[in-house]
């Protein structure tokens, strides 16, 4: 599959990047290992000028402690950060979310960074032009309504990235650089819960930098697919329990993850967490499993989790 | 559009290219430099047929534009012998009968040797799980994770 003609350009400081997206109006993709951005243009849903690769920046490639954070460069790989003697002790859940994720492979290759910022996927959308040409474009793609809701005016991909939750579960922020400046964001304010526009980031701004505070924490991830290896997640559900408190993060269902919170952990409010996100989950017919099975399924999960932390997070 | 100049260091040669900004690593493999070796399968970053070495470390070829690793070295399927002799990798795969239609067998390799240069004796477990990193849709992957485990034997 050959590719749209795009410029290329590589960036080796945060400023230069943002330089670059001013030079072509907007019209410009940052671009990190390219394992979501490049699928997404060889079905040329995205025809950009150029493409800003943001490997040249060396600061966005570090792991460092400080203060009792763990701060994170965007570009660290899903790999190298799974191998991190911090995440591997002290943060379960994101160590089992970056192992679930995709391949060893595509770990490798893959970013934190690009992971967060994935695009939401739905199976009318992640086709080649022909197939969404012959199917008419749906609201995502610039159309009047939604292909999978007849004649909704709204989007409803799902959020497939795996690691955001286990991130959000711990507390995590996200620093953005952009055209007016830096802001630090709570992860969870980094999504809209707009399928079409999933994020809440400005023109031009991208993160610089993931904090995660560094506790003791216990932990686990489970996901639903249909395989067991390179496989998006079509529920996928994150648990972090920290000073007795304890964080759920959903994802693969909606174009959102979403967070909830337990503050006294017994059966009766795992119960009543797991009910109140089996309500939230809004699936449609736009994924390879049923919308019925796939909201049960966060239930099913969130009760799974919570018995693996319990017997200490063996299977 | 202006072309782009890049240095590549495929199987210790050094070339020089001028390659479009939006060229995948694949395509200069194949079409410029003749090195069909790694495969065009889904296209998409899926089945991992395209897998090739960049500095050491197993990517899939199909989603790296040539521009991003100007200056990296390439290993190919093409550049595992030593002189005369094929890698251990290739050997196994040969005498474990690992092959069957072949057009997944050069990606399983490269990441096979990715595994095993990072991991001299990997337990059938952890190369079952790197494997997964590959699809192939003829042998069931029980004769690919016996021609890794001898590999794995012969190599010191
Ligand atoms: C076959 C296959 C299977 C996959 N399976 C999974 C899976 O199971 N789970 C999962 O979570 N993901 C999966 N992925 C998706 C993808 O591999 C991961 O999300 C990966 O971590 C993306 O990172 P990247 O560096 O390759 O991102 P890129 O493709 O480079 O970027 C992704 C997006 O983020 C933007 N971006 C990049 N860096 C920044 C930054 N610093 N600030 C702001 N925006 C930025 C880009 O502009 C782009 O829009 C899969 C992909 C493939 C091809
Ligand atoms: S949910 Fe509807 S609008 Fe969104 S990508 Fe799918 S078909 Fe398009």
């Amino acid at each position: 599959m050959i590719l749209p003609s795009f410029e290329y350009k590589k960036a080796q400081t945060i400023d230069e990047a943002l330089e670059l997206y001013k030079k072509y109006n907007g019209e410009a993709f940052y671009l990190a290992g390219g394992t979501d951005l490049i699928p997404l243009l060889k079905h040329r849903l995205f025809n950009p000028k150029a493409v800003i690769d943001l490997k040249g920046i060396e600061e966005l490639k570090t792991i460092k402690r400080k203060r009792g954070n763990l701060l994170v460069g965007p570009n660290v790989t899903l790999y190298e950060l799974k191998e991190n003697p911090e995440v591997k002790e002290n943060l379960p859940c994101l160590f089992e979310s970056l192992n679930a994720t995709s391949c060893e492979t595509l770990q490798m290759r893959g970013t934190i960074g690009g992971n967060i910022m994935q695009n939401t996927r739905c199976l009318q959308y992640n086709k080649s032009l022909e197939w969404r040409t012959a199917r008419g474009f749906c609201y995502k793609m610039g159309g009047k309504t939604c292909n999978v809701v007849l004649n909704a005016r709204s989007c409803f991909s799902n959020y497939c990235g795996d690691n955001a939750p286990a991130l959000m579960t711990v507390d995590s922020k996200v620093r953005l650089a952009g055209p007016q400046g830096e802001r630090t964001l709570k992860l969870e304010k980094l999504f809209s819960g707009d399928g079409k526009d999933p994020f809440n980031i400005k023109p031009g701004e991208f993160i610089t930098e993931i904090t995660i505070p560094l506790k003791e924490t216990k932990g686990a991830y489970e996901k639903l697919a249909v395989r067991g290896s390179i496989d998006y997640p079509l529920v996928g559900v994150a648990v972090t329990v920290m000073d007795e408190v304890a964080k759920v993060g959903v994802t693969g269902i909606g174009p959102s993850p979403r967070l909830y919170e337990i503050e006294k952990i017994n059966k009766k409010e795992i119960d009543k967490i797991a009910g109140k996100a089996y309500e939230d989950a809004k699936p449609v017919v736009n994924a390879v499993l049923t919308p019925a099975y796939r909201k049960k399924m966060v239930g099913v999960l969130i009760r799974r989790v919570f018995a693996r932390i319990e017997k200490g997070g063996s299977r | 559009m202006k072309t782009v100049k890049v240095t590549l260091n495929v199987n210790n040669e050094k070339v020089k290219l001028q390659v479009k900004p939006y060229e995948t690593l694949l395509e200069t493999l194949r079409e410029r430099l003749s090195l069909t070796g790694a495969k065009e399968a889904c296209s998409l970053g899926s089945c991992g047929s395209c897998t090739v070495l960049v500095n050491g470390t197993p990517m899939r070829s199909c989603l790296i534009l040539t521009p991003e690793v100007d200056g990296a070295s390439i290993t190919t399927i093409e550049g595992l012998r030593e002189g005369d002799r094929l890698h251990p990798l290739q050997e196994a795969f040969m005498e474990k009968g690992a092959v069957q239609c072949g057009f997944c067998t050069s990606g399983m390799i490269m990441t096979a040797k990715g595994l095993l240069d990072r991991n001299k004796k990997p337990t059938k477990a952890e190369i079952i799980k790197t494997i997964s990193s590959n699809i192939c849709r003829c042998t069931g992957y029980k004769k690919i994770v016996e021609a890794v485990e001898e590999a794995s034997k012969k190599i010191i």
